[in-house]
């Protein structure tokens, strides 16, 4: 067991949670699903920016971690909004079916 | 107007301005008669402007009035107007003269026409005068062929003039096409005289030629490409075949185009440049033999026709022949000036037709008999017309066809000169049959009917035809005769020496040929039908024509749309397969590509991490 | 032995595990509380980075914000007639091998560098230090920040108002 974590820990398990999220986002079938795993990308991104800021000794990473948390809740809320309004206009939750923009 | 050459050009002018008057102001030429007569008016004046220039030529005058055309560097490139020598004013006269008495006739013989109708004939007429006149007084090849074309043009019109019959237009594509084969022979031949001689007049030719500086070499392939030319407008066999047909027309214009002036153009091209061909002897040798030959074939084809223009039209064609073969002989007077009378009377013996198709209402000789009592001026002028072309001494064509002979047998062509004097015989013979057949004999019995052209039958007895198709006729009967005696009591130098017993030759032969015709046709001693029957072969050819006309048929329906089907394979397959298959691959790429537009977010997350991953390995990529 | 790497290491582990149960499973609701899970681990990460304050911002608005309104639009999108959304997931093979590409490519950005130093100590309080940037260094970000809200709730208003 190393003396202390280094900077990198924090980073790989950043980029494993980013790529768990990416699996997600590209996998699931509905709309929520795929919202999920947008959160989890985000979230790995706040782990890098605090890890970041912690090491450098910059406060800035922490200010921008306020930012990206507020704007990803907002995010997410009207995200499900709008996945609540489809549903009510279309009555399917899942995102295969919702192809009008198809080429 | 005091020299040949402006009254020329007058001449000349004069249809023109009719021409472009008939074509634009279209009431007049609707209104019919009253365009017959602005028409008639410029050829009568054309006519005058023709007969006194002819009055002021000299033997050995000319004068040329050219105006440039298309300019060059050094000089022009070519130019256009007129050349008025011996030869091309008396050859003017004769056009002017036929000219002028065909329109006058037309007004009688279409007088049953729709007046539109006879507008656009007149309109046609005159600018066949004009192409015409054009085409004999051209100082050089590029006037000439221009000329050559417009002429050609205006026989398809006015053999198309019935336009909604269809043997009328077959006709008329017929004469078009087989004309245009040699035209392109023609406008070849001028072509490579150009390039060998930078210049297309003909005055300047002949000072190259007179002062030897013309290389001989190839000169003979020229020579014949101009020859064609001459071969299509002319009739020689085997461009001979569009003149029969050319019949349907109406018979003024098978008097004017087609006896005297048009297909007169071959044989006054080759009198024109008759010192160019001198330098080829070859060809010459090939256009005497094609002459005789084309004169003794027609002649034969004469003989089993029953339409009385079929027999004028292949008669023309031997005579053509004769023509020709005198020029190959070397003696282009002597071809000229057979030109000359056999345009008279030939005119002369087509009016008459004309006159007598007019009155019973068909071209078929049994549908006529006994004509000479109903119709005797016609019978008399048509017995004039017919002497002429017999050979009769004190008769127009007797002189000249004489020379013609002389000049061949001169020309040392043993065999030609042969057959032409059989043809000689059989032109006697078969012109007789239709002189005994229609204006001898019992009259025929017509059942009730409809004559041609729709138009019923004119008359139910017919009668000599009025005054204004009845003047023109009497007036070249008497020039016909007139030119008989006048070559009697005026015996002109000959260019060569004929022998003692040619000239009783060729009057037995003539006298012989009536003989047998009347034997045949009047006294009925001997029997046509065993004439028929030891004749047999040579009759059923020249029923068939000698399958000439298949022979071309096939040619074109093989060769040339064989040819049309390769190219349009080639067109719908190569060329549009070549264009379709470009479409088709867009069309299909484009369906492949569309593929990626899902529509579907999560595939465009794949397109962005595929992005990304190349991001980072191009980034990172080893340099 | 300190407590840091065991702490890291568990939590990491918690992380990673969660996360999967996240993407995995087949039914909504657990996937959610599942994310719950790894927010609340995330919570657990910043509190080891000594960063108190983000921890606490985390477990209000996302651990319990945002997975108080997923709940929300699952009963609502879910058909009431009983049957639950059974999610399948799709292309399974084709996710994997894209997000192990996406992971390598950024994994070896990172294991390249060089190490860097080790954690200084804490100079400040970072709370303190965070509301002194908010309010002087990033204030025009703040400003907006207050301007995308805005933009939200009229955006909320807009999609909540009855349909007439």
């Amino acid at each position: 067991m190393p003396a202390s974590v280094s900077l990198q820990a924090y980073l790989v398990l950043a980029a494993v949670l980013f790529a768990i999220g990416l699996f997600g986002v590209v996998t699931r079938r509905t709309t929520i699903g795929i919202l999920l795993g947008i959160e989890l990308m985000l979230n790995s991104v706040n782990i890098n920016l605090v890890a970041f800021a912690r090491y450098h000794g910059d406060v800035a990473g922490l200010v921008f971690t306020v930012f990206t948390i507020s704007i990803t809740v907002a995010e997410v809320a009207l995200g499900l909004a709008l996945v609540i309004l489809i549903f009510r206009v279309r009555r399917t939750a899942i995102a295969d079916h919702l192809d009008l923009l198809r080429g | 107007m005091t020299d040949s050459g402006s009254l020329a050009l007058v001449a000349l002018l004069l249809p023109a301005a009719a021409f472009l008057v008939l074509a634009l102001a279209y009431p007049l030429r609707r209104s019919g008669r009253a365009a017959g007569w602005v028409s008639i008016a410029c050829a009568a004046g054309a006519l005058l402007a023709a007969l006194r220039a002819w009055s002021l030529q000299t033997p050995e005058g000319m004068t040329r009035l050219a105006y440039e055309w298309i300019p060059q560097e050094a000089g022009s490139l070519a130019s256009v107007g007129v050349l008025a020598d011996a030869d091309s004013i008396v050859m003017l006269v004769l056009v002017a003269l036929i000219s002028f008495l065909v329109q006058v006739y037309s007004l009688g013989y279409l007088d049953t026409e729709p007046r539109p109708a006879l507008g656009r004939y007149y309109t046609y007429q005159s600018l066949f005068a004009f192409s015409m006149m054009g085409l004999v007084l051209a100082p050089g090849f590029l006037q000439l062929f221009i000329f050559w074309e417009l002429v050609g043009l205006c026989s398809y019109l006015l053999i198309g003039y019935w336009y909604d019959r269809p043997e009328a237009a077959r006709a008329a594509v017929k004469a078009f096409w087989i004309t245009k084969a040699g035209d392109v022979g023609l406008l070849i031949g001028i072509v490579l005289l150009w390039l060998r001689t930078g210049t297309f007049d003909y005055l300047e030719i002949y000072d190259l030629v007179r002062a030897g500086d013309l290389p001989l070499a190839g000169l003979g392939a020229v020579t014949f490409c101009l020859y064609l030319g001459a071969m299509g407008k002319s009739a020689q066999f085997p461009l001979h075949v569009w003149l029969p047909d050319a019949m349907e027309g109406p018979t003024p214009v098978s008097a004017l185009i087609h006896a005297a002036t048009m297909v007169t153009a071959g044989v006054y091209l080759l009198r024109r440049t008759i010192w160019l061909f001198a330098l080829t002897p070859d060809v010459l040798l090939i256009i005497g033999w094609v002459g005789a030959f084309t004169a003794l074939l027609a002649a034969v084809l004469a003989c089993v026709q029953s339409d009385i223009k079929r027999v004028l039209a292949y008669s023309t064609v031997s005579q053509l022949g004769y023509m020709m073969a005198a020029m190959g002989a070397g003696f282009a007077a002597a071809g000229f000036l057979h030109l000359l009378t056999h345009g008279i009377f030939k005119a002369l013996l087509f009016l008459g037709a004309g006159a007598v198709i007019h009155a019973v209402g068909s071209n078929d000789v049994y549908h006529m008999g006994g004509l000479r009592r109903t119709m005797p001026q016609t019978a008399v002028v048509f017995l004039v017309g017919t002497l002429s072309l017999a050979g009769i001494p004190l008769f127009g064509g007797f002189f000249s066809k004489e020379e013609i002979l002389g000049a061949v047998w001169s020309g040392g062509l043993a065999l030609p000169f042969w057959m032409l004097v059989a043809a000689a015989f059989l032109t006697a013979f078969y012109m007789f049959r239709v002189v005994f057949l229609a204006f001898w004999g019992d009259p025929y019995r017509r059942p009730p009917g409809i004559g041609p052209h729709g138009a019923a039958a004119h008359e139910a007895h017919p009668h000599d035809p009025p005054p204004v198709m009845g003047l023109p006729l009497w007036l070249l009967a008497i020039l016909s005769v007139a030119i008989g005696i006048f070559f009697v009591r005026y015996h002109p130098e000959p260019e060569f020496t004929a022998p003692g017993w040619l000239t009783p030759l060729a009057v037995a032969v003539a006298v012989g040929g009536i003989a047998l015709a009347w034997l045949t046709y009047q006294a009925r001693v001997v029997s046509a039908d065993v004439l028929a029957r030891v004749f047999a072969p040579i009759r059923r050819a020249a029923l068939a024509r000698f399958w000439l006309d298949d022979l071309f048929e096939g040619l074109y329906r093989g060769a040339l749309l064989g040819f049309s089907a390769v190219v349009g394979w080639i067109d719908r397959y190569l060329v549009d397969g070549i264009v379709n298959l470009f479409s088709a691959w867009t069309l299909t790429w484009g369906d492949r590509l569309r593929r990626i537009q899902s529509g579907l977010p999560q595939d465009y997350v794949y397109g962005l991490a595929v992005g990304l991953l190349l991001l980072l390995i191009w980034v990172q990529w080893p340099r | 032995m300190s407590l840091e790497p065991i702490a890291f290491a568990a939590l990491a582990v918690v992380l990673i595990g969660s996360a999967l149960a996240v993407v995995l499973t087949k039914n909504l609701f657990h996937s959610v509380l599942w994310l719950a899970l790894t927010l609340t681990g995330t919570a657990g990460i910043f509190l080891t980075l000594d960063a108190e304050f983000i921890a606490a911002v985390q477990l209000l608005l996302y651990a319990g914000g945002v997975i108080t309104i997923a709940v929300f639009a699952i009963v609502v999108t879910e058909r009431l007639v009983g049957d639950r959304i059974t999610q399948t997931s799709r292309q399974l093979w084709n996710g994997g091998i894209i997000a192990g590409a996406v992971l390598v490519g950024v994994l070896s950005f990172v294991l390249r560098a060089p190490q860097g130093p080790p954690r200084p100590p804490l100079a400040e309080d970072l709370t303190r230090a965070i509301g002194e940037a908010v309010l002087t260094r990033f204030v025009l970000p703040f400003e907006l920040l207050a301007l995308l809200f805005f933009a939200g709730l009229l955006g909320a208003i807009y999609f909540a108002r009855p349909d007439d």
